[in-house]
């Protein structure tokens, strides 16, 4: 029995060195942090030798000349990690997720079609190399020196059996990994190597470090053996497309999405599963841009416009692939990509399918399914942001307003929490100060034209409708958000307009909410100081 | 005319956004007559109100906002002295019952204590606001009649404010239609929050910092708008246009309140003197004694001058009513002794012979010719000021509790000391308030004031480009105008170190008191300055690091030399302790042993006592900015003649060669040439004294200029004479200060020079203190002969102590010094107590036992100790195999004791069957360690642990492991230095004991670089700096070559080259940034 293992050395700068071939051989840093706070995490031997030390500032970083500043990229290590599993299971389907860095697999039964162990190293070595990875091959019959033998000696190494203690002996006890504590009482030993570990007497060292003492031991001497662990796929449900060709129109997208999610329907299916969000990642045409249709909101930067992502998130478990389709169709409508795409990468993500019972008198509720239909169908008219449940914000600001995602109520359990109107035989009455007329908000709101006499407004028209002021209460000001870009100063004016006899409403978009011929109303202005200009709040009933 | 009834300062701490000064001037702006500050539950900026408005001819009224024990607030305002004094006691018993910052007043407590005040129905944090929303306008009614029943119809005003708010208005409707019922008066206010409109920004960010949040998250806690600003009289008017009553109610009420600061009635405490005496009587007869013992000794002559001087003095004070204050210092000096409680009086004290006689201060003012007025004159009207210097610590709080029992809670306060936001806090703040991440926030904090010395590149800019922060960046633009605005607001109240303030009656009648964080402290809510300008006497109860030292030092001698050592009568002129101080051999000495001073003490070469007071006051950023240092220096040395600004200064200058060096000087230079009274060069001192003193030095600069262009003072000289006065606005020492600091210098020095052990010992205890760290002070002793051992559990206490020196030990001092367990990082002081404890019943014989017996030790502990070797001895030298024991066979004993055994083993470890038996049973005979399958340690090893666990070595220094080498590179010890000559070509190596980059150096940085033969300076030029910043800040150990400086023994390297060393792991620490 024959063990291999795959050790990436530096294995975030390789990630991002695999994304960008044009690094390989530099001395390259990554940093990694909150904006505008970076700082290194992770560096080669060539920067490091360069001088750059692990936790500079990315602005100190920088003044090394020579030396390639990247941000550190998880996504480039997920997939180079993924790409090492592969090089696993490209040779064998026994293998082991180690550790970010590093997969061992299980050689036995390899030779008949790979040749010798030696033949084996060598072939995945070349293999990354060809994904781009620098790795380490060790193979010995003990996994665990395989592994750590990968760790410890560069390029490809072959321990044969009754070498292990030996030839582990010269590696530094941290390729062990040993815990945290358990190396710092080494270091504070002397016991730097696997050799010395290995030399101290087990029982005694039983009697310091306990079962971990003694399983160190015999991980330096290379007598510990374990049987592989292997991996599992990876739990989300992910299917990917690359395209020839850019596709810009929706209809032949849509046949596409729809082979994707049957496939991942099927596969969901098969393991009792259904999906409760749907990721869409789309890589985009870059060199030539193209709308597809004018969006109403249009990604910004250049990562915006390369790479276009959506996640559909489901109110119940779903694997419909039709009605998925439907709603991918409905986002993709509602804010199409910028330019045409390159390549679909779709994941699902898992969960227990929907198990519903109607019970006999429970009143209906909206199907869930047919009501995110509604939802999507209701966004693409409208927008995203501009569909769910009102809510207030803890602000100042008036007339502001944010839409979370609308929730049906949840059927006779939450109504029986809600206060009743009578209470022990009275009726409750709003306390005081609440009553009064209510205030109907235009938005957006009309600009106005205000004339003033001693700063009191005297005469206005907005929308078509032209009146002076019999009565004015304000000026009731607000102001906020000085901190950012869009701070705001209003002062708001409640008048009484007396309007004149020809005044007509011009304006369609406030039909409803201003009558046609009026003659007088109550109605709130305000004076937008930054902009420097009269619009109207709305009008009292 | 309008006038503003109701502000709140930043004193009412992160609830208003200006300082009562700010306040005062936009008020004068205005034109407004009077201004009433009422900040939340105290009277903080009070003081600061009253003199910001004494000098703008603004009538300062006071009050306070009270809060209820529902939390709303009743805003107060003081009519007369007796409201004063009810105000005052209020806030006292609400606070003193409560912790810090909370408490608040009971009804029965304002119907006790009403009288003089007036009461207002507030804004929207008032009673009445509150009261609307809880009931209505029946429920206001109720309130409103309710207050009128506490402080009497006619003291209660229903409060309109308007800010442009719906709410508001409505509320001022329900307040008119109250008023009208009740008919009571309306008053219009602006519940002022902010001096300008801007401020209603800084208003935001302290909101956010109270209630911890962020902008981004605060909501409506902020603001509605920037309306709470102090506004003209006229916009007022025009706001209440409508009630021109409520406007007018404000002047009418404003001359109603008659009460200021200047009728606050302190009184200090009469000294209890026996019956039939008075106080001057009492503190003749002390002081007559006094002579006595102090002056018995003299010369006719001299003792004649002395006896008139104090009888001259005794006039003065007895003029001006002071016995009293003389015998109280003098009675808490009295108790110090008796205690055993080292203590000395310094600052202008020392200027008064009666002080000297009453053994209040150390330095003979009369031998010294010392002048009398700095310290007290007739023509000041102020009370003096006496600072006491006693041993930091334990000692100290006695001393301060001595004068609590004395004087009672309220008969005795600390004065407070008033946290502001400086550079760093308020990055820090305000940071979080823009919801800057915790990283960009540590950056900035470290980036803001790491340097005392900018230069010209040092700009924010820069800072921040550094720190990866774009200043484009508008959020980032406003953090920096948010810091520059919070600065010097206040924050927080906390308690001055060491000055107590104590008064007749009822201190709580004068100021409030609230409770100090320090349990048993009592503090006032003013601090130090204001105090003073108040007129409220104080005593400086000041810890001293090296009082503390001295006074182990003492005890030390006393009880392993068995000699009673007198710092009073010390040998003076003591040629072993010159001969030091010329060579800068003070390391570990008072005040002297600077880099600074060393440079300056070869040039100087004191002689004398007088040496000692002028090389004390002369390394200050004021004789260096002035540009005094050198000229001094050269005229002592014979190189340049010694000349007068103008010949009236000779007599004032004489002594320090034409030039001035102290502030006694600098006063009697503004009265000899620009004709200043006493009383205007006090104010110049005081100008000197504090921070907020700019504007008052240039108003004096003009009357300085003025006074020298009538006396004929020539341009040029009146140049150089502002030039030196200005320079000493950033500190100068006054003369007697010091001397009364010479005296320590020379005592430690004295006692450094003749028992080295002791008091090394003494400043290993009492570190954090002085210029270095402790591995140079034990460098340095070990240099000078002395032997320091390391810790032993087997026989090391706490502290550090003397050890008798063995014969093998061979020649040299009498004593060892052993390191204390105190040294030991990590190991806790109450498992080292037991550790003692236990030792001294029995010796420890193994580690098992010292488990076993010590249970409270723990592993981390344990490893701690061996890894530093403190273990080594524990069951003799050696181990069980017979060879001596090394610091790895007792790691591998530890972590086999520290592990502990299963239940099962450990019952059969102990032969007892009952718990009793188990409790007292020690384990069975420990089984003999087996020699450890571990290597020794290397010396390297060795090095750097025992700087991880003791921060220094008591082995061979770093750098002499590898002097040979370094010998072969050509590098030169520090001790070589010297013989070298001026200009030579020069490597040197050492390891990083302090960096400096003084303000007052222009931008150079100096590096001390210690070796195992001494310390070498070495200076870096700003370009250097530039260039190699990351080298010079980083490394421990340095290599540093460039050009030799050796003139007049004084030897520096001025580096060229600079580089980082590698020869050890160990982290030595640097004594940096100063």
């Amino acid at each position: 029995m024959a063990f291999a293992s795959i050790y990436v050395p530096d294995f975030l700068v390789q990630a991002v060195v695999r994304a960008e071939p044009a690094l390989r051989g530099r001395a390259v840093a990554l940093v990694d942090g909150t904006p505008p706070l970076w700082s290194v995490v992770a560096a080669n031997e060539a920067a490091l030798q360069a001088g750059i030390e692990l936790g500079l500032a990315k602005a100190q970083a920088e003044q090394f000349r020579g030396v390639e500043i990247r941000p550190r990229s998880q996504g480039q290590e997920k997939i180079a990690h993924a790409a090492l599993l592969d090089l696993g299971w490209s040779v064998s389907p026994r293998v082991e997720d180690t550790a970010p860095d590093s997969v061992a697999l299980d050689l036995a039964g390899l030779n008949s079609l790979f040749g010798s162990e030696e033949e084996i190293a060598r072939r995945l070595a070349q293999r990354a190399s060809g994904f781009g990875l620098i790795a380490h091959v060790a193979v010995a019959a003990n996994l665990e020196v395989a592994i750590h033998a990968a760790r410890g000696f560069p390029g490809i190494t072959l321990i044969p059996p009754g070498e292990e203690s030996e030839r582990l002996g010269s590696l530094p006890v941290g390729v062990l990994s040993p815990a945290a504590e358990v190396l710092e009482t080494l270091e504070r030993w002397g016991v730097r190597t696997c050799g010395a570990l290995a030399a101290l007497p087990a029982l005694e060292l039983s009697e310091r470090l306990g079962q971990e003492g003694i399983r160190l031991h015999e991980l330096a001497r290379g007598a510990r053996s374990r049987s592989l662990a292997l991996a599992e796929a990876d739990p989300i449900f992910e299917e990917e497309m690359a395209l020839e060709y850019g596709v810009a129109e929706l209809e032949p997208l849509a046949f596409l999405l729809g082979r994707l999610l049957d496939q991942l329907c099927a596969r969901l299916a098969a393991r009792s599963l259904a999906a409760i969000a749907v990721r869409s990642r789309f890589d985009l045409e870059t060199r030539f841009p193209k709308k597809i249709r004018r969006g109403k909101k249009e990604p910004r930067g250049e990562s915006a416009s390369s790479v276009y992502e959506k996640v559909l998130a489901l109110p119940v478990p779903m694997r419909n692939s039709k009605m998925l389709l439907q709603l991918l169709r409905l986002q993709l409508q509602a804010s199409p990509p910028a330019a045409p795409i390159l390549k679909i990468v779709l994941a699902a993500e898992p969960a227990r399918p929907r198990t519903a019972q109607g019970g006999l008198f429970l009143p209906c509720s909206p199907d869930p399914e047919k009501l995110e239909l509604t939802i999507a169908r209701l966004a693409n008219l409208v927008g995203d942001a501009n569909i769910g449940s009102p809510e207030l914000p803890d602000t100042h600001r008036p007339g502001e307003f944010r839409t979370s995602r609308f929730f049906p109520p949840r059927g006779t359990a939450d109504r029986r929490k809600e206060e009743p109107a009578v209470a022990n035989g009275e009726l409750r009455v709003p306390p005081a100060g609440r009553q009064g007329n209510g205030f109907r908000i235009f938005r957006p709101t009309p600009p106005a034209s205000v004339a003033l006499h001693e700063g009191h407004p005297m005469r206005v028209s907005f929308c078509g409708l032209r009146g002076d002021v019999t009565a004015a209460s304000g000026p009731w000001r607000t102001s906020g958000d000085w901190w950012r870009e869009d701070a705001w100063q209003h002062d708001e004016w409640d008048l009484e307009i007396h309007f004149d006899s020809s005044s007509r409403r011009r304006e369609k978009t406030l039909r409803s909410l201003l009558p046609r011929e009026p003659q007088h109303g109550l109605y709130r202005f305000y004076y937008d100081s930054v902009a420097g200009k009269w619009f109207v709040r709305g009008a009292y009933d | 005319m309008y006038i503003e009834l109701h502000a709140r300062s930043a004193f009412s701490f992160l609830e208003g956004a200006s300082l009562p000064e700010e306040l005062a001037d936009v008020c004068a702006e205005h034109g407004m007559p009077a201004l009433a500050l009422l900040d939340r539950d105290g009277v903080y900026g009070a003081p600061r109100l009253h003199l910001a408005a004494k000098k703008s001819s603004l009538q300062a009224h006071l009050g306070a906002e009270v809060t209820s024990a529902a939390g709303w607030r009743y805003p107060m305002l003081v009519e007369s002295r007796a409201g004063y004094r009810n105000l005052c006691g209020l806030i006292t018993r609400m606070k003193l019952r409560a912790r810090k910052n909370e408490g608040h007043v009971l009804p029965e407590e304002l119907a006790a204590g009403a009288a003089g005040l007036i009461c207002l129905t507030g804004g929207e944090e008032g009673p009445l606001a509150q009261a609307l929303a809880r009931g209505g306008i029946e429920a206001g009614t109720e309130c409103v009649r309710k207050l009128c029943e506490l402080f009497g119809r006619g003291n209660v005003y229903v409060e309109l404010q308007r800010h442009f708010c719906r709410a508001e208005e409505a509320r001022n409707q329900a307040a008119l239609e109250i008023a009208r019922k009740l008919s009571l008066p309306v008053l219009a206010t602006n519940g002022v929050r902010h001096a300008r409109p801007r401020q209603r920004e800084v208003l935001d960010a302290f909101t956010c910092i109270r209630h911890h949040r962020t902008l981004a998250t605060a909501g409506r806690l902020l603001t509605r708008n920037a309306e709470r600003h102090l506004k003209l009289p006229a916009e007022m008017e025009r706001l209440f246009s409508d009630l021109p009553e409520a406007v007018a109610n404000t002047e009418m009420l404003s001359s109603r309140l008659q009460f200021t600061l200047s009728d606050l009635g302190y009184q200090f405490p009469k000294y209890p003197v026996p019956e039939g005496a008075s106080q001057m009587h009492f503190l003749r007869a002390r002081t007559r004694e006094g002579l006595s013992s102090r002056y018995g000794s003299y010369n006719e002559a001299d003792y004649e001058r002395a006896r008139k001087q104090i009888e001259r003095e005794l006039a003065v004070i007895d003029k001006l009513d002071l016995a009293g204050y003389f015998l109280i210092v003098w009675d808490i000096v009295c108790f110090c002794r008796e205690h055993n409680i080292l203590v000395q009086g310094r600052g202008s004290a020392a200027n008064s012979a009666v002080c000297y006689a009453l053994g209040i201060t150390a330095v003979d003012p009369v031998g010294m010719e010392l002048l009398f007025e700095r310290f007290l004159s007739e023509e000041r009207g102020e009370w003096p000021d006496i600072d006491l210097d006693l041993p930091s610590g334990d000692q100290r709080e006695r001393a301060i509790q001595y004068v609590y029992e004395r004087y009672g809670k309220l008969g005795a306060a600390m004065t407070a000391n008033v946290i502001t936001y400086r550079g760093r806090s308020a990055a820090r703040e305000i940071g979080k308030v823009l919801s800057f991440e915790p990283e960009t926030l540590d950056r900035l904090a470290r980036l803001v004031g790491a340097w005392e010395y900018k230069d010209a590149d040092d700009t924010l800019d820069r800072q921040f480009r550094d720190a990866g922060l774009d200043l484009r960046h508008p959020l980032i633009r406003k953090f920096f105008e948010l810091c520059r605005e919070v600065q010097d607001l206040p924050r927080h109240l906390g308690q001055h170190s060491g000055g107590m303030v104590i008064c007749q009656g009822q201190l709580d009648s004068v100021v409030p008191l609230e409770p100090a964080s320090m349990p048993g402290r009592v503090v006032v809510q003013w601090d130090k300055e204001d105090c003073a300008d108040m007129g409220i006497v104080k005593v400086d109860l000041l810890g001293l690091g090296m009082m503390a030292v001295l006074e182990d030092s003492l005890q030390i001698i006393r009880e392993r030399y068995g000699q009673e050592v007198d710092l009073g009568r010390l040998p003076p002129n003591d040629p072993v302790v010159y001969e030091a101080l010329r060579k800068a051999d003070t390391v570990g000495m008072f005040q002297i042993e600077s880099r600074a001073q060393m440079s300056c003490l070869p040039r100087l070469r004191p002689k004398c006592f007088y040496d000692i007071v002028v090389q004390v006051a002369i390394i200050r950023p004021g004789p260096i900015v002035g540009k005094m240092v050198n000229p001094y220096l050269r005229r002592r040395q014979g190189r340049e003649s010694v000349h007068y600004s103008h010949p009236s200064l000779e007599p004032v200058l004489a002594r320090t060669l034409g030039v001035p060096l102290f502030q006694e000087q600098l006063l009697r230079m503004a009265m000899i040439v620009a004709g200043f009274s006493g009383g205007e060069a006090e104010e110049l001192r005081r100008a000197m004294g504090f921070k907020r003193s700019e504007a008052r030095m240039k108003e004096i600069e003009k009357k300085l200029r003025r006074g020298m262009g009538k006396n004929g003072i020539a341009p040029a000289a009146q140049e150089e004479i502002i030039q030196s006065i200005r320079s000493f606005a950033l500190y100068g020492f006054p003369e007697s200060h010091a001397a009364s600091f010479a005296l320590l210098a020379y005592a430690s020095a004295y006692l450094k020079c003749h028992y080295l052990a002791a008091f090394t010992a003494a400043m290993l205890n009492n570190q954090p203190m002085g210029f270095y760290q402790p591995a140079t002070l034990v460098k340095d002793a070990q240099r000078r002969g002395l032997k320091v051992k390391p810790i032993d559990v087997t026989c090391s206490d706490w502290p550090c102590t003397l050890e008798n020196l063995s014969p093998q030990d061979g020649d040299g001092p009498d004593f060892a010094v052993r390191l204390g367990l105190r040294y030991a990082k990590g190991l806790r002081a109450e498992v080292a107590a037991e550790i003692v404890g236990e030792r001294a019943l029995r010796p420890f014989v193994s580690i098992e036992d010292l488990k076993f017996r010590v249970p409270a030790i723990q592993k981390s502990e344990l490893t701690a100790l061996a890894e530093i070797g403190a273990l080594n001895f524990i069951a003799g030298k050696r181990g069980a195999a017979g060879r001596t024991r090394h610091r790895r066979d007792v790691l591998w004993q530890v972590e086999r004791a520290a592990r502990r055994p299963g239940p099962l083993l450990e019952a059969a470890g102990t032969s007892c069957e009952s718990d009793e038996e188990c409790a007292s049973a020690t384990p069975t005979a420990p089984t003999p360690a087996a020699a450890s399958p571990l290597l020794p340690m290397t010396a390297e090893e060795r090095l750097v642990a025992d700087f991880r666990g003791t921060g220094m070595t008591v082995g061979p220094h770093p750098l002499a492991y590898h002097r040979a080498e370094m010998k072969r590179q050509g590098i030169r010890s520090a001790s070589e230095l010297p013989g070298l000559p001026d200009g030579t070509w020069v490597r040197v190596a050492g390891a990083v004991i302090a960096r400096q980059r003084p303000g007052t150096a222009k931008g150079f940085v100096f590096l001390s670089l210690e070796d195992e033969t001494g310390i070498a300076n070495a200076i870096i030029t700003p370009r250097l700096f530039a260039k190699d910043h990351g080298v010079v800040v980083r490394p421990s150990f340095l290599l540093v070559e460039g050009r030799l400086q050796n003139q007049d023994n004084v030897v520096s390297v001025k580096a060229e080259r600079v580089r980082p060393l590698s020869v050890t792991r160990a982290e030595t620490a640097s004594h940096d940034f100063h």
